[in-house]
């Protein structure tokens, strides 16, 4: 994801990288005063106590049914939010909300590039570098046929070596002194026919993008630190902690039917089960987000996508302690049946290339005969539902013999 | 890293750090076929690229046979390679005798190293040659070491037969109609639990040099793999110091907590007290959100079923392994083999069941040079002082086979932990934190088989709770 701006390991220092390490400093929302040294204060630390505040940064958001999201739509909360731990994502960007940058961007064409404008380049670049080589390849294939034709002499083409461009030797052709100069000139270049043409239009850009959280993160920031009030868009009023309970289960089941009881709330809620799962790997300190672009529900970043690769992929796998449970149950619960050898094959290649490891992490779901069912009217009954990993590698004989 | 995926060539990639590890779960040579000009003397050896993009392309105004003439060079090394006549010295060939009643083969005549690590002895009633009955002890096989043996070209199969026939003396020990290659495959697989696919497994495990038993004894002749050693946890002095420390401030806590903090409120699980400086840090914030149970120690509330196709079946050696047949130590590994087709992958429960039975594995060792060891950690690193590199072992904090990952388990039920775990968090620094939960604490072996295709997946019982967080 974002982090491929940041090759190197976690050690490597930069300006770049301190930065982040000061931008992204808080791994939660919630923070506490710094109340300047003073002779109280040192008295009261020696007692292990102190008068720092806790500082509850208030954002707000809006509950969109539809996309089973909370929008967060002022840009203040959505650096918070984003910039202390990670929550998120902005709908017109890839993870850091980052349209109205790239806009302003474009109409100043100048300041650093963007994330999505690195990963073009650079794919850009590596089409190159495979039409190089390509051609180096056949280059040095029709040499050796030239030698087996007027000699006689059998010289097997190389694949690779010095004739032979690599990842590591290879330079982007147009080798001007400075690669990125270049860019830069081009892209002022068009830059400068945007302006002429909109110069006599040139309006105050209004920033479009809004952060969206998932249902999970929302009730995250909602429930545990307080620091997110949840409106309703029609009436603009913010919903109270137990409505927000509700709805969120609501919304997974059966749309209700007019003038009739809601529908009865489930143990095997989609909702809950993700939601102790994802409260797990917060709870431990990872960040977690969306897995869904490697096979799996989450990913777990040590600190944050910004500084490292995520290193672990989850899959939650919900079990039924009851298995009768899961025959009467009207929903149909993603991975809560065995893969088969074949997908669990296909996970588990598409992440160990990565280079991320697979985690099934079963959420257990109480049995309707042991608990009563009245306990999903308080996140209580989180305490009956429990997370265990189990950690999916390939076993290779031939490389353990010793 | 997009270096090594761009380049096309059969260099091994520099193995570092994290990617050595990685490299692990990657297809290794194993899944190739032979390269069949190594076979040929080294001078008129061609370089075939193993792997990586097509080694060209056809052209337009087509080549000069320069291809034709490679392809056809390697194709001779390999009809030249086949065309040798297979021998085998007489000194090494043992004979025998299957018994489709007893689904055994008995051996009357063991020669060669193959023996070693096959077989084990049961006493008999043996008609003597004066017709009288005697217990004796004899050699015995089971069906898959005696088709691997016959297979591989180790022992010469009589089936037994009743009826007296006519010895012309070449074989005084045996007698009986001589059996093939084919006859023993037909006859012995599906005897004695033994089907295709579990000896398509043990023959893949035997060629890599494993020593491989059952885990379930067939009769009760056959010797018992060793006892793993209790779990270390439990017993070491350190364990019972946490226990002991661990017990008295959770003693102390229960004194002190209702002066500090309420009851637990579910509608709001973080409470920060006002006054106390050491709930003031996200550290705190982190630790009072973590009570939705997790771990492998919670126990799951639901019936175990039955009849379970994940039962351990083979008992793994490692080549180094000392073994002795007749006695053999605890197994480094223990596999069940399933049939990729017909066996979906197991459930939680079935996993549970493994892991009862499992010993707890130690904590893996810092990283070494020769990163091959990472991937499988088998209960015996314990011992492997010697194998911790010298620059570890000049703090004494590193790993003792006390600090097992379980040793570290009891310190964290309780919330308190950040400061009683500060020897453990000390002793996790010299290892990867990403190793330690990579590894997990138990692990359970399932060979898939699909038609003759092997593919082993490692299950490890992950212990995220037990930290290290972040």
């Amino acid at each position: 994801m974002s982090s491929n701006r940041f090759r190197g390991g976690p050690n490597k220092g930069g300006p770049r990288r301190q930065e982040n390490n000061r931008i992204y400093r808080y791994p939660l929302p919630l923070i506490f005063s710094d109340s300047p040294p003073s002779r109280v204060r040192s008295i009261l630390g020696l007692l292990g106590l102190s008068l720092n505040q806790v500082l509850n940064p208030n954002c707000e958001g809006y509950y969109d049914v539809s996309t089973r999201s909370v929008w967060i739509v002022t840009q203040r909360d959505s650096e918070i939010l984003w910039r202390r731990g990670f929550f998120g994502k902005g709908n017109l960007s890839r993870s850091e909300p980052s349209w109205f940058v790239r806009q302003m961007k474009d109409r100043k064409s100048k300041g650093s590039m963007t994330s999505e404008e690195v990963r073009e380049k650079r794919r850009a670049d590596r089409k190159q570098f495979k039409l190089d080589r390509a051609a180096a390849i056949a280059k040095v294939a029709a040499e050796a046929e030239t030698i087996f034709e007027t000699e006689g002499r059998v010289v097997v083409p190389a694949l690779f070596g010095p004739e032979i461009p690599s990842g590591a030797t290879w330079k982007p052709s147009t080798v001007e002194p400075e690669a990125d100069a270049g860019l830069e000139q081009e892209q002022s270049g068009d830059a400068k026919d945007t302006e002429t043409k909109e110069e006599p239009e040139e309006e105050p850009l209004e920033d479009m993008e809004h952060l969206q959280l998932t249902l999970q993160e929302a009730f995250f920031l909602a429930w545990n630190l307080d620091c997110l009030s949840i409106l309703d868009p029609d009436t603009d009023e913010p919903l109270s902690l137990s409505e927000i309970w509700m709805t969120f289960q609501q919304v997974y089941l059966a749309p209700p039917i007019p003038n009739s009881p809601p529908p009865e709330l489930q143990f095997d809620n989609p909702f809950l089960v993700h939601y102790a799962a994802y409260h797990h790997y917060r709870s431990l300190g990872w960040v977690v987000k969306s897995g869904l672009k490697f096979c799996v529900d989450y990913l777990l970043y040590k600190r944050g996508p910004v500084f490292t690769h995520a290193e672990f992929a989850i899959v939650v796998c919900p079990v039924y302690e009851d298995p009768q449970d899961q025959e009467i149950s009207t929903t149909q619960l993603q991975n809560s049946s065995p893969f088969t050898w074949s997908w669990l094959g296909t996970i588990n290649r598409a992440n160990s290339q990565v280079m991320k490891t697979l985690i099934l992490a079963y959420v257990t779901i109480p049995a309707r005969s042991r608990v009563s069912r009245s306990v999903l009217n308080s996140p209580a009954c989180f305490a009956h539902y429990s997370v265990r990993e189990v950690i999916v590698r390939r076993f290779i004989p031939a490389r353990m013999r010793d | 890293m997009d270096d090594n995926l761009e380049q096309p060539n059969a260099e091994a990639k520099p193995l570092l750090g994290n990617e050595a590890e990685e490299e692990d779960q990657s297809s290794g040579d194993d899944d190739e076929g032979p390269d069949w000009t190594k076979l040929m003397p080294a001078s008129s050896r061609p370089i075939i690229p193993k792997r990586g993009d097509k080694e060209f392309e056809p052209l337009k105004q087509g080549g000069s046979g320069l291809q034709q003439h490679i392809l056809l060079r390697s194709r001779n090394a390999m009809f030249e390679a086949l065309r040798a006549t297979r021998t085998i010295s007489n000194k090494t060939v043992s004979y025998g005798t299957w018994h489709p009643t007893l689904a055994r083969v008995s051996v009357a005549v063991p020669r060669g190293t193959s023996m070693n690590n096959v077989g084990h002895t049961v006493p008999r009633e043996m008609v003597m040659p004066d017709g009288t009955m005697k217990t004796q002890k004899r050699l015995e096989l089971l069906p898959e070491e005696g088709v691997y043996l016959i297979e591989r070209g180790s022992l010469m199969c009589w089936k037994e037969y009743t009826i007296e026939y006519p010895n012309d003396g070449t074989f005084e020990s045996v007698t009986g109609i001589p059996m093939t290659v084919q006859q023993a495959y037909t006859e012995m697989i599906g005897t004695e639990d033994l089907t295709m696919d579990r000896y398509q497994v043990y023959a893949y495990l035997k060629r890599l040099g494993y020593s491989v038993t059952r885990s379930k004894p067939p009769n009760a002749f056959y010797p018992v793999a060793g006892l793993y050693p209790p779990s270390m946890s439990a017993l070491s002095s350190s364990y019972i110091l946490q226990r002991i420390f661990s017990t008295f401030s959770s003693w102390i806590s229960g004194i002190f907590s209702p002066l500090f903090s309420r009851a637990f409120d579910w509608w709001r699980p973080l409470r920060i007290n006002r006054w106390l400086r050491s709930e003031k840090n996200h550290s705190f914030m982190f630790r009072s959100l973590r009570f939705i149970p997790s771990g492998h120690k919670v126990p799951i509330h639901s019936h175990t079923e039955t009849t379970s196709p994940y039962e351990p079946f083979f008992n793994l050696y490692k080549p180094p392994t000392p073994f002795k047949k007749s006695a053999p130590p605890p197994p480094d590994y223990q596999m069940v083999v399933v049939n990729a087709r017909t066996t979906p992958m197991p459930s939680l429960s079935e996993l549970t069941a493994i892991y009862d039975n499992a010993p707890e594995l130690p904590l893996p060792l810092p990283r070494v040079r020769n990163p091959s060891q990472i991937q499988g950690v088998s209960y015996k690193k314990n011992a492997a002082g010697a194998n911790i590199p010298l620059e570890s072992r000049t703090t004494k904090e590193t790993i003792t086979p006390s600090m097992t990952i379980g040793a570290a388990n009891g310190l964290m039920p309780s919330w308190f932990s950040s400061r009683t775990s500060a020897p453990s968090k000390q002793n996790e620094r010299r290892v990867n934190p990403f190793a330690v939960l990579r590894q997990g604490t138990k692990t359970a072996i399932v060979a898939t088989v699909d038609a003759g295709t092997i593919n082993i997946f490692r299950f490890a019982q992950g212990a995220f709770e037990t930290g290290p967080w972040y």
